[in-house]
C-alpha cells in the first residue's frame, strides 16, 4: 500500500437501506471505507454482509440512503444518474461473476460498448479505427486474439470473463471492481483468470476492489476489509 | 446527441430479433393499405362528384308550390346581373311502356311492367320535363348526348347520337320531334297508323330521351320507336272529392343520353316541358293554364368566387319567395352539392368509416410495435443493468428502445408507401392481368361503368400517412423506452 496515493473511492459512514412492504432493511450501517489509486483491497464476508451493496455504491450504480461516497474527492450521491454514468464510464470498471457479456454481440462488439457511450455516432465513426484496434489488443491482451468474432454462447466461462475483464480495463478506469470474478468458473480456469487480472493491475497501476468469498484469493491484494451486517468489522493490512 | 452505443444496441437487437420484421411488416401493411384503399375510393369519389357535377345544374330554385309559373320568376331571376339564363324544370313520376308490335294498339298497362326486375330501368321512371331551347344554357347537354351512344357502345351496340337538339326548326326542337322520316319507319315497324307517303309524313309523337340504364329493359328500342308515357295528374276537387287524372301520350324514342351519375340517369327519362304540362293539365293553349315548374336551373355569371354565389343564392331565394304565395313554404336555391347532399353525404360518411377502419389497422400494428418493444425492454433487463454499468445513463438506455422503434415505424413507413405506389401505378395492369389470365377483377369496372379503375393518390394524403405511421411508431415506443431508462441499474443487473 502506498499511503502518498490519492484516494479513489471513499465512502464515508454510508448507509443503505431497502423498504420491503413495511418493513425497512437495513443492508449497510455506517460504512467508511477508502480505496486509494493502485491498491488492491479484497472485500470479504458472508453471504448478506452488505458486500455487494457497498460494491454497488462504490461503482456509482447506487445512492446511499445516508452518508457520501466521493470519486477521487468529489461527492457523488447529489449528482445526476447521467453524471454518475459518465464517471463510471470514464473511470470504473465492472467485472461480474456472471460476466453480463451482452449474447447479441461478439466479443469484439462487447468490449467495443464501452467506447460508445460518450460518443456521438459520427464521433465513434470518425474514431472508429482508432477504438477497434484498441479493442483488439486489449482482447488479445487477454488471450482472446482469435476469439474476437465469436459470441458469447460460442466462449468458454473462463473466455467470456476474460472479454468481461477486457470490457471494464478498455477505457483506461482508474479502478476496477470486480463481483466475484472467479465465483462461476472451475478453480483451473479461475487460477488463469485471477493471473490475468492481477497482472493487468500490476501493468498498469489499477485500483482493484475484489469481492470474493475466496481467502487466498484475498491475501494476494493488498489489503483486506471484512464485512458483517452492514458494517465493516476488520481491515488488514496484507502487504 | 445520440450516443453511438444507443443507435449500435438498436439496430443489433432489430437486425437479430425475427419478431421486428413482423412489426415492420405490420407497419408496412397498415401503410400499404391506408394508401391503396384510400387512393381507389377517393378515385371513386372524384368521379362520383364529377359526374354528380355535371347531372346537376350550377343552382336550382326548387321546393316550389306545385302550381307555380315558371315566367313570373323567369323575369326576376334573370334580371339579377349575376344570373346569365335560366331553364324550367317540371319534375313528375310516371311509367314508361314500349310499344312492341304485338301490343301496337294497346296502352300501357301496369301489369305489362317488369315489376320482377329490381332495377330503376323498368318501366317507372322520374320524367323531367325541359325546355330543349333553354336547357342547353344550364347543362352541359351536348355531353350528355354524346355520353349516352358511348356508354351503349361499351356494352357491344352502337346506337347514333340523339339529335332533336340539333332541329333547326324551333317549335319541332321544343317538341324533341324526331325527323319525319325516322317517325314515318318507326310507325311501319310497329303496324301503327301512318300516311301511305313517308314524304308527307309529319312527325307527330313527343320526343323523349332515356338514361343509357334503360338499354337493358330496352335492348331492341331504336330512334323513333313509340313508348307510352302514363302519369297522374295533381289531385283536383271536385264535387266529390279529390281526382286523380292519369293521362298517357305516345312520345317517340329520341336516343339516350348519359348525364354521369348512374343514379339520375337510372331513373331519368328527359321530355318536353311543353308536353308534360299538357299531361298535368296545363295545356299551352288552354288561357287558364299556368306554364308549370317544379324547379329552376339557374346558370350563375362565370367567374364568380364562393361568397359571390353565397350571397347570389341567397338574394335569389328571397326573390322567389317574394313572388310565391305568402303561404307558401320556404323555397330553396341548391349548389350541385345540395342538390345531391344526401347521396354525397353518404359517400363522405363511407369513406370517413373506412378510414376509421384503416386506421384501426395502423393501430393494431402500433399495438405490435409497443408489445414487441415491451416484450423486448423485458427480456433485455439485464443487458440495461450492463449497459448502465459499463457507462450507459438513462436517456441513451431509453434511446435504444426509442430507435428500436422510430426504426421499425420509418422501414415500415418506407416500405408501405412504395408499395402503395407501385401498387397504385400497376392497379390498372395488374387488374386487367388478373381478369385476362385468371378471369379475376380485384375491381369490378363495370360495376361502376368506368373504363379503368380510379386511384387518385393525394401527395399530401401520402405524407400525412408515413408522418401519422411513424409519429405513431414513436408515441408507442415512447413508453417501452422510458421503462428502460427508468429501470434501477442494480434491480437490473440482479434480474433473473
Amino acid at each position: 500500500m502506498s499511503t502518498e496515493k490519492p484516494p479513489v473511492l471513499h465512502a464515508a459512514d454510508v448507509h443503505k437501506s431497502y423498504a420491503i412492504g413495511n418493513r425497512r432493511i437495513e443492508v449497510l450501517r455506517g460504512v467508511n471505507l477508502t480505496i486509494n489509486a493502485g491498491e488492491t483491497v479484497a472485500l470479504l464476508g458472508a453471504s448478506g454482509a452488505g458486500k455487494s451493496t457497498l460494491l454497488h455504491l462504490l461503482g456509482l450504480l447506487d445512492s446511499p440512503t445516508r452518508g457520501e461516497v466521493q470519486f477521487s474527492g468529489e461527492a457523488t450521491s447529489d449528482r445526476s444518474a447521467a453524471y454518475r454514468a459518465k464517471l463510471r464510464n470514464r473511470h470504473i470498471g465492472f467485472v461480474f461473476q456472471f460476466y453480463h457479456l451482452i449474447p447479441e454481440l461478439t466479443a469484439l462488439q462487447n468490449v467495443l460498448l464501452a467506447q460508445m457511450m460518450g460518443v456521438s455516432v459520427l464521433g465513434y465513426w470518425r474514431a472508429r479505427r482508432r477504438s477497434h484496434a484498441a479493442a483488439r489488443q486489449m482482447l488479445e491482451r487477454v488471450g482472446l486474439g482469435e476469439r474476437l468474432h465469436h459470441r458469447p454462447s460460442e466462449l468458454s466461462g473462463g473466455e467470456r470473463q476474460r472479454c468481461a475483464i477486457a470490457r471494464a480495463l478498455l477505457a483506461n478506469p482508474s479502478i476496477v471492481l470486480a463481483d466475484e470474478p472467479t465465483g462461476n468458473l472451475d478453480s483451473q480456469t479461475a487460477a488463469g483468470v485471477v493471473e490475468l487480472m492481477f497482472s493487468i493491475q500490476r501493468e498498469r497501476d489499477l485500483a482493484f476492489l475484489l469481492v470474493t468469498h475466496d481467502e487466498s484469493l484475498a491475501q494476494r491484494c493488498d489489503r483486506i476489509v471484512r464485512m458483517k451486517d452492514g458494517v465493516v468489522i476488520e481491515q488488514e493490512q496484507v502487504r | 446527441m445520440i450516443p453511438a452505443f444507443s443507435t449500435f444496441l438498436a439496430l443489433r437487437y432489430l437486425l437479430t430479433r425475427r419478431i421486428n420484421l413482423l412489426c415492420v411488416l405490420g407497419v408496412a401493411f397498415a401503410v400499404w393499405a391506408m394508401l391503396i384503399v384510400d387512393g381507389v375510393f377517393t378515385g371513386f369519389v372524384k368521379n362520383i362528384h364529377t359526374d354528380v357535377r355535371s347531372s346537376s345544374p350550377a343552382l336550382l330554385l326548387t321546393d316550389l308550390p306545385h302550381d307555380t309559373s315558371y315566367e313570373a320568376l323567369r323575369e326576376q331571376l334573370e334580371a339579377d346581373p349575376d344570373v346569365t339564363t335560366t331553364a324550367p324544370r317540371l319534375r313528375h313520376h310516371g311509367l314508361l311502356q314500349a310499344v312492341q308490335r304485338s301490343s301496337a294498339r294497346l296502352r300501357a298497362e301496369s301489369s305489362q311492367l317488369e315489376f320482377d326486375r329490381a332495377r330503376t330501368n323498368n318501366g317507372f321512371a322520374l320524367l323531367l320535363g325541359i325546355d330543349p331551347l333553354r336547357e342547353p344554357a344550364v347543362v352541359d347537354l351536348e355531353a350528355w348526348l354524346s355520353r349516352g351512344p358511348d356508354q351503349i357502345a361499351r356494352r357491344g351496340r352502337i346506337d347514333p347520337r340523339a339529335t332533336v337538339f340539333d332541329e333547326t326548326d324551333l317549335d319541332r326542337r321544343s317538341e324533341m320531334l324526331v325527323p319525319d322520316a325516322v317517325e314515318h319507319a318507326a310507325r311501319r315497324r310497329a303496324g301503327l297508323p301512318r300516311d301511305a307517303d313517308a314524304s308527307r309524313h309529319r312527325s307527330a309523337w313527343p320526343g323523349v330521351l332515356l338514361g343509357w340504364p334503360r338499354v337493358f329493359a330496352n335492348a331492341r328500342a331504336s330512334a323513333g320507336d313509340p313508348f307510352d308515357v302514363l302519369c297522374v295528374a295533381f289531385p283536383t276537387e271536385d264535387a266529390s272529392g279529390a281526382v286523380m287524372r292519369p293521362h298517357t301520350t305516345r312520345m317517340a324514342f329520341a336516343g339516350w343520353f348519359s348525364a354521369g351519375s348512374r343514379l339520375f340517369d337510372e331513373t331519368t327519362v328527359l321530355v318536353p316541358i311543353e308536353t308534360l304540362r299538357t299531361m298535368l293539365g296545363h295545356d299551352a293553349y288552354d288561357p287558364n293554364s299556368v306554364d308549370l315548374v317544379t324547379d329552376v336551373a339557374i346558370e350563375p355569371r362565370d367567374g364568380m368566387t364562393q361568397d359571390e354565389v353565397e350571397a347570389l343564392t341567397d338574394r335569389l331565394r328571397k326573390i322567389a319567395q317574394a313572388l310565391l304565395p305568402q303561404q307558401a313554404n320556404r323555397c330553396s336555391v341548391l349548389n350541385w352539392r345540395e342538390q345531391n347532399e344526401t347521396f354525397l353525404s353518404a359517400v363522405a360518411q363511407e369513406q370517413a368509416m373506412m378510414e376509421i377502419v384503416l386506421f384501426v389497422v395502423m393501430l393494431v400494428s402500433a399495438f405490435v410495435i409497443y408489445t414487441t418493444l415491451h416484450m423486448m425492454v423485458t427480456q433485455k433487463v439485464k443487458d440495461i443493468g450492463v449497459v448502465a454499468a459499463v457507462g450507459g445513463g438513462p436517456g441513451g438506455i431509453g434511446t435504444v428502445f426509442l430507435l428500436s422503434g422510430v426504426v421499425v415505424g420509418v422501414i415500415g413507413t418506407a416500405l408501405g408507401v412504395a408499395a402503395g405506389i407501385l401498387s397504385a401505378v400497376w392497379l390498372n395492369p395488374v387488374n386487367e392481368w388478373l381478369y385476362a389470365h385468371v378471369g379475376v377483377e380485384l375491381f369490378p369496372r363495370g360495376l361502376f361503368d368506368l373504363d379503368e379503375v380510379p386511384c387518385h393518390l393525394a401527395p399530401e394524403w401520402v405524407a400525412s400517412v408515413a408522418a401519422g405511421a411513424v409519429l405513431l411508431s414513436v408515441f408507442v415506443a415512447v413508453l417501452p423506452a422510458r421503462k428502460a431508462a427508468r429501470l434501477d441499474p442494480v434491480t437490473a443487473l440482479s434480474y433473473e
